[in-house]
């Protein structure tokens, strides 16, 4: 199995002087394919920094990132290509467009990678399918339950079928019964598209799940 | 995706329809502005073109014809009918002043035109659409005793009837004629009488004129014509005389342009209220969806996408809006109390200009959307 994603020396402070915070210190970190791995650790220890970090969204204080072996150069990659089209992301609050029906919301990602018309519009269909809401297409987010929302982010994460997704608390807004429903989701989709995952997450239950547990505190990797 | 931009829109639509009316009244209002100005140049101009003449001339030191204060006296007459850079027999003693007429009772507006019969200045029966011309008084053989006739030709929109009588100066006046619609600037209409009558009821029934009109004569141009009777006066320094083309940029530069550059200031003011209204509504707009931004811009949208949903909402709310603002413009000239004219060109430029002022409102607030960092993406709810 190779590495999908790969971070080395990874730093990234905010602020300068006496407001300077190190939220991620000197991390080393490897993920491989297919693999699920999960970041847990206390509020504030640098679990979202480090994959917004590995996601390519913030651009790290030190140390680089190489995704399936590319090496990131921050200066000259076009970075919002790169995650439009190998990575895929899920956030702890949904964030879907309310505009957007639940298949708008899959294909506006795949608009935004290229993929247009009735081939995204039947992907997209597919893919929520795929997470149970084949009853929910033309929902909008206000008319669909938290864990549909989580359920259409993921499908939404899968669009452009992304070397990794990173999930940000996926579970954190949904009762013990959807969490449990969309953890099952998890290992289908993996099973179904062998894709890598790497959840961020405070919940200990969701442990059983993972191929690896990654331990922060302060910013560094305490244990693996 | 291409209708992205059109389902947020649909979302927000409120806002968006708010958006666009603004747009829409405020060009309406820059092109009302314009056209009321260009009603006000045209009817400044009817007149002065109506008469024929192409000699204007003033008292000195009037400032032109229709300016300044101006009395010419009958010597002027006698003197420039010899004149030879003038058409034999062409120069016209004219009184042209703003009178209050007393019409069914109420106080009115108008200009009281008082021409020589047969001389230039006044309308010919082939202008009236109803009614007889004013019968001609004997102005060389006048005498102070005698009685001016009475009469008046009135504008067809006066809406008064040939028989009915107005006041001017406490003189009782029989309208005798309509003429087609001539008008001085602001919609007023002319009244038009004898010499002698207009200065019976004006200037208290002195041989003064404050204007005389003319012809040249053949063989010159008015500038060639107007200069050599300067010249001729340089001595004398009693008269200003001007072509019509200088009489008209005169009445234009007094009447319209002096008293409408605070339109002007005013129609600029609204091109920025334009500007500003698209450019603050798209801006708010823009920061309370940061969150939706910020989505867009984790899951891979690029910069030019970000701003192209912007920018396409803000180029359809100005089009839809310049276009309202066009048709509501036309609707306002037709149904306004005083003369607009709208020129297509004109409304062409301040379509365009606004276009381009309202866009310049929605790039920056694509600058600022294209700023938003995705990291807000994990922070808040959508």
């Amino acid at each position: 199995m190779g590495i999908v994603v790969e971070g080395k020396g990874l730093t990234k402070h905010f602020g300068e002087g006496d407001a300077r915070v190190v939220a991620v210190d000197q991390v080393d970190i490897a993920i491989e394919e297919s693999e699920l791995v999960m970041f847990m650790g206390d509020s504030g220890c640098g679990k979202t920094t480090l994959i917004s970090l590995l996601g390519c969204i913030l651009t790290p204080s030190e140390g680089d990132v190489w995704i399936g072996g590319e090496q990131i150069d921050y200066e000259n990659h076009d970075l919002s290509q790169l995650r439009s089209e190998k990575i895929g992301f899920v956030f702890q609050l949904f964030n879907l467009i309310p505009y957007l029906t639940a298949v708008e919301n899959v294909t506006v990602a795949m608009d935004i990678a290229g993929i247009k018309g009735d081939e995204a519009e039947k992907r997209a269909a597919e893919l929520l399918t795929q997470v149970g809401l084949n009853q929910r297409l033309h929902h909008r987010p206000a008319q669909l339950s938290g864990g549909e929302k989580q359920r259409v982010s993921f499908a939404r994460a899968l669009a452009n079928n992304p070397q990794i997704i990173f999930a940000d608390e996926p579970t954190a807004n949904l009762d013990s019964r959807q969490s449990a429903n969309l953890m099952n989701l998890v290992r289908e989709l993996r099973q179904e598209h062998q894709t890598t995952i790497a959840i961020v997450t405070h919940h200990e239950g969701l442990k059983k799940d993972a191929d690896r547990v990654i331990q922060m505190k302060d910013g560094q990797i305490v244990s693996v | 995706m291409n209708n992205v931009f059109l389902k947020d829109m649909a979302y927000r639509k409120a806002r968006v329809i708010l958006t666009t009316i603004g747009i829409t009244v405020l060009i309406a209002l820059i092109l009302m502005l314009g056209g009321i100005m260009n009603g006000m140049r045209i009817q400044a101009q009817q007149y002065p073109t109506f008469t024929g003449a192409n000699i204007w001339i003033s008292a000195e030191g009037s400032g032109s014809a229709f300016i300044g204060f101006s009395l010419l006296v009958p010597e002027h007459l006698a003197y420039l009918d010899g004149a030879q850079p003038l058409k034999p027999n062409s120069v016209s003693p004219l009184v042209f002043a703003h009178a209050r007429p007393v019409i069914r009772g109420k106080l009115g507006k108008a200009v009281v035109v008082g021409y020589k019969a047969d001389k230039l200045g006044g309308p010919t029966q082939f202008e009236l659409t109803e009614g007889r011309l004013v019968t001609a008084s004997q102005y060389e053989g006048w005498a102070e005793a005698d009685i001016p006739p009475r009469e008046v030709v009135v504008d067809e929109k006066m809406n008064l009837e040939i028989g009915e009588r107005i006041l001017i100066g406490n003189k009782e006046l029989k309208v005798v004629g309509k003429a087609k619609s001539l008008m001085f600037v602001l919609d007023t209409p002319l009244l038009f009488m004898d010499l002698r009558t207009a200065q019976e009821v004006l200037l208290k029934n002195s041989l003064h004129v404050n204007m005389m009109i003319a012809q040249a004569a053949e063989g010159y141009t008015p500038e060639k014509a107007a200069k050599e009777l300067e010249n001729f006066d340089e001595q004398l320094k009693t008269i200003d005389v001007r072509t019509l083309k200088q009489t008209l940029r005169d009445i234009i530069a007094t009447y319209v342009d002096e008293p409408m550059k605070a339109v002007q200031f005013l129609r600029v003011m609204l091109w920025i209220a334009a500007g500003l209204i698209v450019g603050m509504i798209t801006y708010v707009t823009t920061l309370e969806k940061t969150q939706e931004i910020g989505v867009l811009k984790a899951i891979g949208a690029s910069n030019f996408y970000i701003s192209s949903l912007i920018i396409k909402q803000v180029v359809l709310m100005s089009v839809v809006g310049v276009i309202c603002g066009l048709i509501l413009s036309y609707i306002f000239a037709v149904a306004a109390p005083i003369f607009v004219s709208i020129h297509p060109v004109e409304s062409g430029i301040v379509a365009l200009i606004s276009f381009v002022v309202c866009c310049a409102g929605g790039y920056l607030a694509a600058r600022k959307a294209i700023a938003v960092d995705p990291m807000v993406a994990f922070r808040g709810e959508v």
